[in-house]
């Protein structure tokens, strides 16, 4: 039988030419946010904070898998589990820019302002919270713990292609349990804090977990674009089969369906209620040109992947499944644009260089960090105990 | 009405697995392959077209939220109209939460009772055991003799790369 557990040792080599048009990618990108910032500061930083969030979501989407795989004793992902490894690459930098941007407070938050705060009887009363020195302390709070976690878990994992035995398996078994716990109770305060308060008036208890489901679900189908790229450019071609594809479909799916659950959840309650502070948040993202990009993010969120990701043979098509995955990776872009910039864009969204330039820093930026982590290391975790089960997954 | 069969009994997942697939690239006749656990890759040696349930419970679930659409509508609008909070009569998004659960409904037991129909199941029916070893560690491959040309030391040939344990004839009456 030994014969026939042969362990791969596959490398990924990252091109010169990907690497140059990536590196020249991301610093247009930053060129045009930078130049944005003191041509238009008052647009161009909202959408800093709208890819920077987005950024940061990817890399904690990574940490998160990588947690679930654990506590959950699943082998089906081992085979895959650099990949979010490499995904939590970004932390660092997306941590930086979320504590820069505390800089641009004044601009992003209303209430920041004191003079705005002594008028507001409701901003008075959320000031215990909502004031800046607590808000800065806490983004570091935030940011500190989620880099500490998924430093000590992906340098455990990687640890363990250098030794025998069940040390890391165990250790971040504990981590990753932790760590779940601690993000759903941080994740929840950061998301109001950062994306909830730039509309402060404006409340709703599951707006957490709707931010939380479209942080995975865009993770995922990074991850699974980033997977499909693997197996075409030769890498994956022997280590991942339909089985894994068809399972990151079904996973896709699922927290499609899951963000489209929590998107209505979250509208029915508001528009059965009608409660004037809440309403106006829809109110005002159904008027003009906001309304067509309210039904551009349920159409492409999650009614074109759930209708496509529906038959099992789509699930299992490297093709099918890609397109999908792209396509949600730019949903989420605009699920963002939908939260964050409606109080800085009263009229209708308008998408124009201070609207590419970051985001276009943070993807290209994104793919540039994850290939040159997963250059780095064994592209599979050789030493897992679970690898087997990966690479013989059968469904 | 009869038809003869044919068991062949062998030792191994592997050996059931090669098998089949001799059997059925070579032209014979399937019945049903008996294992005492499932076994990888034996759905595709058996040449299983893929299920249609699928369609089933598409259809069904369609059918059961544009009914449960339409039957709150015609209640709430056209039956007994009802003013709540000054929303219009037909107010989809009220409507949206007991339509999902309808569409589940009718989908999972609708798909659950289509299978049974199908696959001509029932609480209580009794199943044939066909071989006893195969509930235990035996794997069982039955074929059915559809024609006179039908050669026993033909089929043995085939299977000799395979351990084959035992193989017996037999003859199954068929209810019309």
């Amino acid at each position: 039988m030994k014969s026939n557990n042969h362990i791969p040792h596959p490398r990924f080599l990252f091109s010169e030419r990907l690497r140059t048009r990536l590196f020249v990618a991301s610093m247009a990108g930053v060129a045009i946010t930078i130049a944005g910032l003191f041509i238009a500061p008052e647009r161009t930083l909202p959408n800093i904070l709208l890819a920077n969030y987005y950024l940061l979501g990817l890399g904690l989407a990574g940490v998160m898998f990588i947690a679930l795989l654990y506590v959950s004793n699943a082998g089906w992902a081992t085979a895959i589990r650099r990949v979010p490894e490499a995904m939590t690459s970004v932390l660092p930098i997306s941590a930086l820019v979320m504590i820069a941007l505390l800089l641009g407070v004044h601009t992003l938050y209303e209430w920041s302002h004191e003079s705005v705060v002594a008028k507001d009887h409701l901003l008075q009363a959320k000031s215990g919270w909502l004031n800046v020195p607590f808000f800065a302390i806490r983004t570091v709070v935030y940011l500190a713990i989620w880099l500490g976690f998924a430093y000590a878990i992906v340098r455990a994992s990687r640890a363990q292609d250098a030794a025998e035995g069940l040390h890391s398996t165990i250790t971040n078994r504990k981590l990753s349990a932790a760590f779940l716990v601690v993000f759903a109770l941080t994740f929840t305060v950061a998301s109001m804090d950062w994306i909830m308060s730039l509309q402060p008036h404006w409340f709703s208890t599951i707006f957490a977990i709707y931010n939380f489901c479209g942080l995975f679900l865009n993770g995922i189908a990074t991850m699974t674009v980033i997977v499909i790229l693997l197996r075409r450019w030769g890498p994956f071609e022997r280590i991942i089969n339909e089985s894994h594809l068809h399972d990151l479909g079904k996973l896709v799916f699922a927290f499609s369906t899951f963000w489209m659950y929590i998107w209505f959840s979250q509208y029915i309650l508001i528009w059965y209620a009608n409660i004037p502070e809440e309403v106006r948040y829809y109110t005002q993202r159904e008027q003009g040109g906001w309304l067509p990009l309210t039904i551009i993010n349920v159409v492409f969120n999650w009614l074109i992947p759930f209708l496509t990701l529906l038959p099992i043979w789509t699930k299992k098509s490297e093709g099918v499944l890609l397109r999908v995955c792209i396509l949600i990776m730019l949903a989420h872009w605009v699920d963002l644009f939908w939260m964050i910039l409606p109080p800085f864009m009263a009229e209708s969204p308008t998408v124009f260089l201070w609207e590419v330039g970051p985001m276009l820093a943070a993807v290209s930026g994104f793919f540039l960090l994850v290939f040159r982590a997963l250059a780095r290391y064994n592209l599979v975790p050789v030493n897992d105990p679970m690898l087997q089960e990966s690479l013989h997954l059968h469904t | 009405m009869s038809r003869r069969l044919l068991v062949s009994v062998f030792g191994t997942e592997h050996d059931i697995v090669g098998a089949t697939n001799s059997a059925r690239s070579a032209g014979y006749d399937i019945v049903d392959v008996y294992t005492p656990f499932a076994v990888h890759g034996l759905d595709r040696a058996q040449g299983i077209t893929p299920t249609r349930l699928a369609f089933v419970c598409f259809g069904l679930g369609l059918t059961g939220a544009l009914a449960k659409l339409g039957f709150q509508i015609w209640t709430s609008a056209w039956d007994w109209p009802v003013n709540v909070g000054g929303k219009p009569l037909i107010s989809i998004p009220a409507f949206v939460p007991v339509t999902f659960e309808v569409m589940v409904l009718f989908a999972g037991v609708g798909t659950v009772l289509a299978f049974l129909l199908r696959s001509k199941l029932r609480p209580g029916k009794r199943a044939p055991v066909i071989y006893e070893g195969a509930t235990n560690d035996k794997f069982v491959l039955v074929m059915a003799q559809n024609d006179a040309a039908f050669n026993i030391a033909k089929v043995q040939e085939l299977f000799r790369p395979f351990s084959l344990v035992s193989m017996e004839e037999r003859i199954e009456m068929v209810k019309e």
